[in-house]
């Protein structure tokens, strides 16, 4: 095992931990959570033993393991992207509604509808 | 349902309506930096009717305080929104104070308020709950061809999309009876919502009706108006807001 995959192995366990802990806590998602794991330890497993990407490769039709890891790569970017853009939208959503409450609170009344006694909702 | 009592009917003062009808109706004026225009526009809808609201969509000049010294009662958005939300603002504001009828009308001086009467009658004789202000029907008019090319891609589209057949798919003058108003929930905040309301409106089966409407272009109101280039933003904002509806 060379330098890279000790140091990649250490950096993997550190976020299966995080992961587990967070599972264990009852923090965000149950499927999220196994999602992530799952997905650390097949890093993991491409770290210790890199032919395994080549398998998984050749059975898929591509040619090269390393391949593989981009093309999963350029996916798995992509779908964070789409992931934070529903994220920022529900976001918004929110903050347009929040604003809209405090300015609904917040109507400044003419001054000949505040003399005439006029409600605010 | 409420039948039309517009004074024209009754011979006094044409144009002008029954003051059961001006108690109950609210116009809302979203506005986004429109210090140069709101003050007049209020002015001259507050001769004529009792209840405007001006949703200051977070406008970094005098807006909301010009809106309020002409009359009008100003929602102020914290932050910059978008039309879409400012509406939905305003909208929603005139339903909490009562309005049985609600009247969009844009900040920008185009709209002559004497075509409001003839806009909301549909919608007081009980003939639609909706009346979307056209500028293409017979009798309506004041399109620059400049704008006619844009505005008739927007139709275009409607039609492709929302399956619509409407003669003009983004005029900011509406009126809706409260039934109406309280079913339409807009959530593109931005300029998309021209086009999501009409899909709201269409999907709620409520009946609609396009009224001619003549619309003063100005030198001021095209400096503010959409460019040609914001179609492409609307249209990818209208159809990611639809996949992820």
């Amino acid at each position: 095992m060379n330098a890279f995959q000790i140091l990649g192995l250490v950096v993997i366990a550190m976020l299966i931990a995080t992961s587990l802990i967070n599972l264990i806590r009852g923090r965000g998602r149950i499927s999220i959570s196994f999602l992530w794991l799952s997905l650390w330890c097949l890093g993991a497993v491409a770290l210790v033993w890199p032919d395994s990407t080549l398998l998984v490769a050749r059975s898929l039709g591509i040619k090269r393991g390393a391949d593989l890891v981009f093309y999963s790569n350029v996916f798995a970017t992509l779908g964070g992207f789409f992931f934070i853009y529903l994220r920022q939208r529900r976001v918004e959503r929110q903050l347009t509604l929040l604003v809209r409450e405090m300015a609904i609170a917040q109507a400044a009344l003419p001054e000949e509808s505040e003399a005439s006694g006029r409600a605010a909702p | 349902m409420a039948e039309a009592k517009t004074e024209s009917d009754t011979g006094s003062h044409p144009g002008q309506l029954d003051p059961a009808v001006l108690r109950d109706l609210w116009i809302v004026i979203p506005a986004f930096n429109e210090q140069g225009k709101i003050g007049e526009v209020v002015a001259e809808l507050r001769e004529r009717y009792a209840n405007v609201v001006v949703v200051d969509d977070g406008s970094s000049d005098a807006t909301g305080a010009r809106a309020l010294r002409a009359g009008a009662v100003v929602l102020r958005h914290s932050l910059n929104r978008g039309q879409g939300a400012a509406l939905q603002t305003g909208l929603r504001y005139g339903l909490l104070r009562g309005a049985r009828y609600l009247v969009t009308f844009d900040a920008d001086g185009q709209h002559p308020v004497e075509t409001l009467p003839r806009l909301l009658l549909p919608v007081l004789k009980g003939e639609a709950e909706i009346a979307l202000g056209s500028r293409f029907l017979p009798g309506a008019g004041g399109i620059p061809r400049s704008r006619r090319l844009l505005l008739g891609g927007a139709v275009v589209f409607t039609r492709l999309f929302s399956g619509v057949r409407l003669t003009d798919a983004h005029n900011g003058l509406r009126a809706f009876s409260r039934r109406a108003a309280a079913g339409i929930d807009i959530q593109l905040d931005r300029m998309a919502h021209a086009s999501e309301l009409i899909d709201q409106i269409w999907k709620s089966g409520l009946a609609f009706t396009e009224v001619p409407v003549e619309v003063r272009y100005t030198e001021y109101s095209r400096a503010k108006g959409q460019r040609a280039s914001a179609a492409i933003r609307i249209v990818f904002e209208y159809l990611v807001g639809r996949v992820l509806r």
